[in-house]
């Protein structure tokens, strides 16, 4: 009797040795990448950066989680598992960050496109105003080149956003709104000034 | 029978008992092993920190070394897990894992520095390049530059702007391509400018002479009238001293010496007051026409004909004026000296007929208009 309670103990261990190893979540992986690459494909290491950075980082993690229960007599699969399917979450959650931040910087391009457009005219307008003589003179003929840049790079601008180049677009159209907003302070100043004498 | 039985009843239980022993001694075995996942957990936070730290910009080498060794652990690790449990060796893999935190740590420090200091040079940068579209500003804008110089001005100052708004964003590196390619312009549009002055200045000997001979004219008492094309300044000599001076605008193309009609050029050298026109006489408010062309620019004018640089039907012109109408800002006259109505008031008050006319270039010499630039 306690020979054969023995040998069912031993049968039990080795059956369990040999028939409990749990498979490696492939088809989950496989979805997490594929949701990763679609996030950057949707331009997100590039308009939420640090959103993708975790992205990316969960996944490796997940990645590890595997090895280690591979590493074990008894893989069990349980914490990559919430990993991946916690990766596959924020690659969703994150794709739709970054369509919106696309989203809002385009709003926002468009919205300093027009600023830019308006403080163009009002230069020229105030341009016009403003006082000469030899100082006036080179002074202003400064401005309107400065006014004639800002022209420009509107112009570039529009056509950056019209590629889809959101970030690029967003760069000149500060630089232009920064000149253009200077150079009304200038010309208001100097018109002032006049006004005052 | 019943001893056979027995026997191979207590062989299967030593064996089974064995197999047992084997096992939970290779289960201990196995659970003592050490495996790499801490070391791999903080080879990625690293990486993580050194990508944070832009090191995959700054310390591109590094950086990429150590996303290597970080991968080189992984895919090391899946080999050894493929391996029979008892045979599974880590010691790769905690050493690649070991190499790429060491990298990636190295990699941060390394990018943090480089940044820093592109951000230093590039702040430099700036008020080297801010100090060039100065100089442009206060020597070369009023110059008759060709589109292109002028072009290439207004690009640097845009792709300074740019560079600096990059800078402000943290786009270090975006900051030092937008500020070299202002930079290009800048040296490009400086240089041109710089050549035509100088060429232009070749002349300045003579301009010193014509200069020094109406200014000693005056010191009888006359009205001597010296105009200075790079200042824009008409002066009224009288007994050597300054007794006026006014703004002036001439032609676009003022920066080189009249030679035949159309030219947009200001003639340079001694000449009187022919006429003086006022009411219906002139266009321009009030004007005092001067006796060009004299000798000098007749022969002038003849010999590059003879040479074929002037065609044979153009004319030498004539007509050249100081007159009112102006103040406008710009050089817009055809070669003519245009002066404010309240100028040319007061001037056609103070001088006559016959008054001298010397119409130099420059009365001070470069050195002196460029002192204190970096020219």
């Amino acid at each position: 009797m306690k020979s054969k309670l023995i040998i069912a103990i031993a049968a039990m261990g080795i059956a369990v040795l040999f028939s409990s190893c749990a498979k490696v979540p492939q088809a989950e992986v496989d979805a997490a990448t594929a949701a990763i690459q679609e996030v950057k494909d949707a331009g997100a290491d590039l308009y939420v950066p640090e959103a993708y950075q975790a992205l990316v980082d969960s996944m490796k993690s997940a990645n590890e989680k595997i090895e280690v229960a591979k590493a074990k007599w008894f893989p069990s699969y349980t914490k990559a598992k919430a990993t991946l399917a916690a990766v596959s979450q924020m690659a969703v959650d994150t794709k739709a960050k970054s369509e919106a931040r696309k989203v809002e910087l385009k709003a926002e391009v468009e919205a300093m496109i027009v600023e830019v457009k308006a403080l163009v005219e009002e230069n020229k307008a105030l341009i016009a105003k403003a006082p000469r003589g030899k100082e006036g003179r080179e002074a202003l003929e400064a401005i309107k080149s400065d006014v004639a840049v800002a022209e420009t790079t509107v112009t570039e601008v529009e056509a950056l956003l019209a590629n889809g180049d959101l970030i690029g677009s967003n760069d000149k159209i500060k630089a232009a709104k920064e000149k253009a907003t200077s150079i009304k302070a200038e010309l208001e100043e100097a018109i002032a000034k006049k006004g005052g004498k | 029978m019943v001893f056979i039985k027995k026997k191979f009843k207590w062989i299967i239980v030593i064996l089974l008992s064995v197999i047992l022993i084997t096992i939970t001694t290779s289960v201990i075995i196995v659970s003592q092993k050490e495996l790499p996942t801490n070391d791999l957990r903080i080879a990625r936070e690293a990486l993580s920190e050194a990508k944070e730290a832009e090191a995959n910009l700054y310390a591109e080498k590094l950086y990429k070394e150590s996303v290597q060794s970080y991968d080189s652990a992984m895919v090391n690790w899946t080999k050894e897990n493929k391996r029979f449990i008892l045979f599974r060796n880590y010691t790769k893999v905690i050493n690649f894992a070991k190499k790429s935190k060491k990298k990636a740590d190295e990699a941060k420090e390394e990018s943090i520095e480089k940044a820093d200091n592109l951000s230093k040079n590039v702040e430099a940068a700036f008020v080297s390049l801010s100090k060039k579209i100065d100089l442009y500003k206060k020597l070369f804008k009023n110059l008759p530059l060709s589109k292109s110089i002028y072009d290439a001005h207004n690009k640097s100052k845009k792709f300074l702007s740019e560079s600096k708004i990059a800078h402000e964003t943290g786009k270090l590196k975006d900051a030092e391509i937008l500020f070299k390619k202002a930079e290009i312009y800048i040296n490009h549009a400086n240089t041109a400018a710089s050549k035509m002055l100088r060429d232009y200045f070749n002349d300045y000997p003579r301009w010193r002479n014509w200069a020094n001979d109406a200014i000693a004219a005056s010191k009888n008492g006359s009205k001597v009238i010296l105009v200075d094309k790079v200042a824009h300044i008409l002066y009224v000599y009288q007994s050597g001293k300054v007794i006026r001076s006014y703004d002036v605008e001439f032609g676009p193309n003022w920066m080189s010496h009249k030679e035949h009609a159309g030219d947009k050029a200001t003639p340079e050298g001694n000449y009187h007051i022919s006429r003086k026109k006022d009411g219906g006489s002139t266009t321009y408010y009030k004007a005092m026409l001067i006796d060009y062309p004299n000798a000098d620019d007749r022969a002038r004018f003849a010999q590059k004909k003879k040479q074929g640089l002037i065609s044979r039907r153009t004319g030498i012109g004539n007509l050249i004026e100081i007159h009112g109408n102006g103040g406008r800002g710009f050089d817009w006259t055809s070669g003519c000296v245009g002066m404010r109505d309240r100028d040319i008031d007061d001037l056609y008050r103070l001088v006559v007929s016959g008054t001298r006319v010397t119409i130099v270039g420059s009365i001070a010499p470069l050195s002196e208009i460029t002192k204190g630039m970096d020219f």
